[in-house]
């Protein structure tokens, strides 16, 4: 018995590690493949993408960096990125809250109807939203994108926030409620804190998507005060030629923020969650 | 704690309810000065940037203080496109000047309201200094809607290295050479010609075509049904250069790796326009020197026809102010004055459908402007011929007719079906 | 089942409002309009002309869409049940703290974080029968290249592998959801004698039925609305091989076919809004948190 328990555990964690180490190779090629490239010559990209290239060509991160009000892009990227997490994270938290603890007529219409809209090809959408932001007085501004972002990004807010706080067990909640915790006490205090974890996976998603979205930036903004970094990174792009050399360079520059902030939220944003779920 | 939230909220209702309200209506630009906004491609990394920056700047100093032209840069081709036929479909003109491709898909804009009308003021010299047909391309029920600005040929290129190694002198100028030259290559140890069948068009693909249904049908052919024999003849020579002579990657390449096999040396013949002849990475190749360009075999009856496009169009915003209107006219006499494209031209290789004395001195450029203008007739590609839905059909069974999957004649019938006549 | 009135009903209401107000702007009106466009012969120019159903007729009837709608409901399957699962799995390891699993859970996450255009270019690379990777390793085992990409029998599996293979989202959703599990029972279950393996299917996929069906729904509806690495990697084709409901809604807006591109969509949100509350009727069954949500 003891021995087969034995191999068995040995199989398992050759298997495991087999699934982990290919799953990485997945993840780094497309990476180290980007790298690789930002530092050759166009010719060199498009006649030998594998290759090493004969000399690594720096100027290429020289050229992204030059590239026409780089900073200014970058400053609007963040604004915009933070500004979509912050607003989407507080309006679908408080909906989920509704939609996952609370009991009413209809909701479960209104839920299904807010999660139909993760189905949604957004570009079937552009002449409507363009009409709407152009009605509206709110073309090329800045807090335009902020709000589109937040507004595209509620079907799947929604969808991660009311799982995680539909998970929550009852008797936390009835807890509180003895404790003579109100409605917006035990949104504040019982709900936000309890499905943290949530809010942070649904915070990641937007803010990975008001970082990398290119179609909606360009089609309601045209000056630089409302620009993103994305429309930077386009600029290696003209009409009959694509740069792709610098334009690497320009997408491995233009990531290193997201990584950043990704690492930052999961490992000591989800670190403390952990730890206060485990006290809970 | 309850307070709080409470009043959080309540901003926030306030500020979502009352966004529209805080916003500020566009400012009128300051002591009468005509602000014209021009979304515009040749930004960027584009060859014609700094031309076209340094002629905005000139005329916005020689007309201070009462017309001004802005920039604003768009990047990104496709998206570009995007926003032209969003920003109409919405019901507001994309900006004061901007640019289409026309072609039989966009043609659908001169039913716009939106899009100034220029005969009136294209007259006299302003007129002459226009290429006839390109003008004539650009009427559309007798309509001017747009002025034809940037043109390109689409001839053959041919690496002549790599021909004279295979022992072809010349680039043939027949089918019969054409095949020799062709089966002298692959001897040779390269894929003889760059195909594909990828992105919306196939596009160098795409050219080929035009050439063989252009030399089989005639100037004219566009307007044949596309079940005619000249199409069904063209298809069966794209059945056997896909079969014999090109890469096998080819069904399914996109643009990228078709113009990729040509700068490796992989392949020796290949097709496109002349903004390719200003690629650094090309410049960067030992056969550079060597390219040499011409019109594609005869495949039929009819010789010499160039394939000719129309790549670049300006339009206008309409305006019942009639001083704006002027300032626009004026603005575009400046743009399409010929010392002011020859400018452009010059900094960029590219061919424009206004008269000029320029001549590129770069050899491979220069090729394009000789050709261009010794070729008697030219007649249009698929894809300005007959529109985004016909040339998207095309591609996609292009990749089903050359792997056998459907005869030529399916082929033709199929593409027919989408053309709207 | 009628519900007694929630004494909270103002401020429930109170709380639904923004996000209604958004949802109405950005999704209900751009549906109203998408579905009033569907109705009407359309360019893109000047008035819509009413012409009833007739678009979608058109549609139901064009091999093209036919073709995009399998293709949608086969990309569904592949996300929802090999996607997910590949996730999960992932995510169930890394949920037991291995050597480096913080680094690993952030390299897995990268490429969802790095630009679609890159990615797609990479795996076109990898797949080319010429200088591709997985054709080199044909070649060193004795087998002539394939085209991948560029054959129909193989260019939707060959671009849905790509896809599928890229877990990042899925697994930090579940991820998140398997770090919350009390580690009591856990605990429990050692003293009981319960193997790794067994504490997986006994405490961990259990707890994590909600969050794994959530995923899963999530997944199948990104695979009906499934275009961009597709659209950039073949272009829909060869002929029209890989082409997508979102693929031709995009083609069609291309050539000015507003209206046609509307019924697309309008059909598209349909399907998916079936496949939806069909998955969750059939997951959601047996798990009382999912019936309460129905």
């Amino acid at each position: 018995m003891r021995r087969t328990k034995g191999f068995t555990a040995v199989a398992t964690s050759i298997l495991k590690w087999a699934v982990l180490v290919f799953f990485l190779l997945v993840a780094l090629l497309p990476l180290c493949w980007l790298v690789l490239n930002s530092l050759k010559t166009n010719l060199e990209l498009q006649t030998s993408p594998f290759a090493f290239p004969a000399r690594p060509a720096f100027e290429n991160y020289a050229n992204a960096m030059a590239m026409a009000n780089l900073p200014r892009l970058f400053l609007n990227s963040i604004i915009v990125a933070v500004g979509t997490v912050f607003l989407n994270l507080l309006v679908s938290s408080m909906a989920g809250f509704v939609l996952a603890r609370e009991e009413w007529r209809g909701r479960d219409a209104v839920r299904t109807a807010l999660e139909a809209g993760v189905l949604v090809p957004i570009i079937a959408f552009m002449v409507p939203y363009f009409t709407l932001v152009t009605k509206l007085g709110l073309y090329d501004k800045l807090y335009t994108l902020i709000l589109v972002y937040a507004a595209i990004n509620i079907p799947v807010s929604i969808f991660l926030i009311t799982s995680f706080m539909r998970a929550i067990p009852k008797e936390l909640e009835e807890a509180a409620i003895i404790d003579g915790c109100g409605f917006f006490q035990r949104y504040a205090r019982v709900i936000l804190p309890l499905s943290r974890s949530g809010l942070v996976t649904a915070g990641t998603f937007c803010f990975i998507y008001a970082w990398n979205e290119f179609v909606m930036a360009m089609l309601l903004t045209s000056s630089l005060s409302s620009r993103t970094i994305q429309l930077g990174i386009r600029f290696f792009t003209s009409q009959f030629i694509t740069d792709y050399a610098g334009m690497f360079a320009a997408i491995v520059i233009s990531m290193a923020p997201s990584v950043i902030g990704y690492v930052f939220l999961h490992n000591k944003i989800i670190a403390g969650l952990t730890a206060g779920a485990v006290k809970g | 704690m309850k307070g709080i939230f409470k009043r959080a909220l309540g901003v926030v209702l306030v500020a979502l309810l009352a966004l529209p309200a805080l916003v500020v209506a566009q400012s009128p630009s300051k002591s009468g000065e005509i602000v014209l906004k021009w979304p515009c491609i040749w930004v960027g990394k584009d060859s014609k940037a700094q031309a076209v920056a340094e002629i905005v700047e000139s005329f916005n100093t020689a007309n201070a203080g009462k017309i001004r032209v802005e920039i604003e840069p768009q990047p990104d081709y496709n998206a570009y496109e995007q926003k032209v036929r969003t920003s109409l479909a919405a019901g507001v003109a994309p900006g004061d000047i901007f640019t289409i491709k026309l072609n039989a898909t966009t043609k659908e804009y001169y039913q716009s309201k939106l899009l100034m009308e220029f005969s009136k003021e294209l007259s006299g010299a302003w007129k002459s200094s226009f290429d006839a047909g390109a003008l004539a391309q650009s009427t559309v029920d007798g309509k001017l809607k747009t002025l034809p600005f940037e043109t390109a040929i689409l001839p053959i290129w041919y690496n002549m290295d790599a021909l004279r190694k295979a022992g072809v002198a010349a680039p043939p100028a027949t089918m019969a050479e054409f095949w020799t030259a062709l089966d002298k290559l692959k001897a040779s140890g390269v894929y003889p010609m760059s195909q594909m069948t990828g992105d919306v068009n196939a596009w160098t693909s795409m050219i080929w075509f035009s050439h063989f249904a252009v030399s089989l049908g005639g100037q004219k052919v566009w307007e044949k049904p596309f079940t005619d024999k000249a199409f069904v003849e063209s298809a069966k020579l794209m059945q056997r250069i896909f079969k014999d002579y090109t890469t096998p990657d080819a069904v399914g390449a996109g643009a990228g790796v078709s113009g990729g096999h040509f700068l490796a040396g992989r392949t020796a013949v290949f097709a496109n326009g002349p903004w390719y002849a200003g690629r650094a990475d090309l410049r960067a190749t030992p056969f550079f020197p060597s390219v040499t360009i011409a019109a594609a075999p005869s495949a039929g009856p009819n010789k010499g026809i160039m394939i000719s496009r129309l790549q670049a169009n300006i339009a206008a915003g309409e305006t019942t102010d009639k001083a704006r209107r002027a300032a626009i006219i004026n603005f575009l006499k400046y743009l399409t004055a010929p010392e002011n494209v020859a400018k452009i031209a010059k900094s960029s290789g590219a061919m424009f459908a206004v008269k000029t004395n320029y001549l590129p001195e770069d050899a491979l450029q220069k090729q394009f402007y000789t050709i261009a203008a010794a070729s008697k007739t030219t007649a249009t590609d698929l894809e300005a011929a007959l529109g985004a839905e016909a040339t998207l059909e095309f591609a996609q069974q292009l990749g089903a007719l050359v792997l056998g999957q459907i005869t030529p004649e399916s082929f033709c019938a199929a593409v027919e079906r989408k053309i709207d006549r | 089942m009628r519900k007694r009135r929630n004494p909270n009903a103002v401020k429930i209401a109170l709380f639904l409002t923004p996000v209604l107000v958004l949802f109405t702007a950005f999704f209900v009106y751009p549906f109203v309009f998408t579905f009033v466009a569907s109705l009407t012969r359309w360019r893109g120019i000047g008035a819509m002309r009413f012409i009833g159903f007739a678009n979608f007729g058109k549609l139901l009837g064009d091999p093209t869409f036919r073709l995009a709608i399998r293709n949608n409901v086969i990309w569904a399957l592949a996300s929802g049940f090999v996607q997910v699962p590949l996730a999960a799995l992932v995510a169930l390891i890394l949920a037991r703290e291995p050597r480096g699993w913080k680094a690993l859970r952030t390299i897995y996450f990268l490429p969802n974080v790095i630009s679609t255009v890159a990615l797609a270019m990479v795996w076109s690379a990898l797949y080319n029968p010429q200088y591709g990777a997985f054709n080199a390793i044909r070649g060193l085992i004795g087998l002539a290249p394939r085209n991948y990409l560029g054959d129909p029998a193989t260019a939707l599996v060959s671009v849905i592998i790509q896809g599928v293979l890229y877990i990042g989202y899925f697994m930090i959703i579940i991820l998140a959801a398997a770090m919350s599990i009390p580690r009591e029972l856990y605990e429990a279950a050692e003293i009981d004698g319960a193997t790794t393996l067994q504490q997986e299917f006994r405490i961990t996929i259990p707890m994590l039925r909600g969050t794994l069906v959530t995923a899963i729904t999530l997944a199948m509806a990104y695979g009906m609305r499934h275009f961009e690495s597709t659209y950039l990697m073949t272009g829909g084709g060869p002929a029209y091989a890989t082409t997508t409901m979102g693929i031709d809604l995009f083609n069609k807006m291309d050539a000015l076919r507003y209206s046609e591109a509307s019924a697309a969509g309008v059909i598209l949100i349909l399907l998916g809004t079936l496949v939806i509350v069909g998955i969750r009727k059939a997951l959601g069954k047996g798990d009382p948190m999912a019936e309460a949500g129905q």
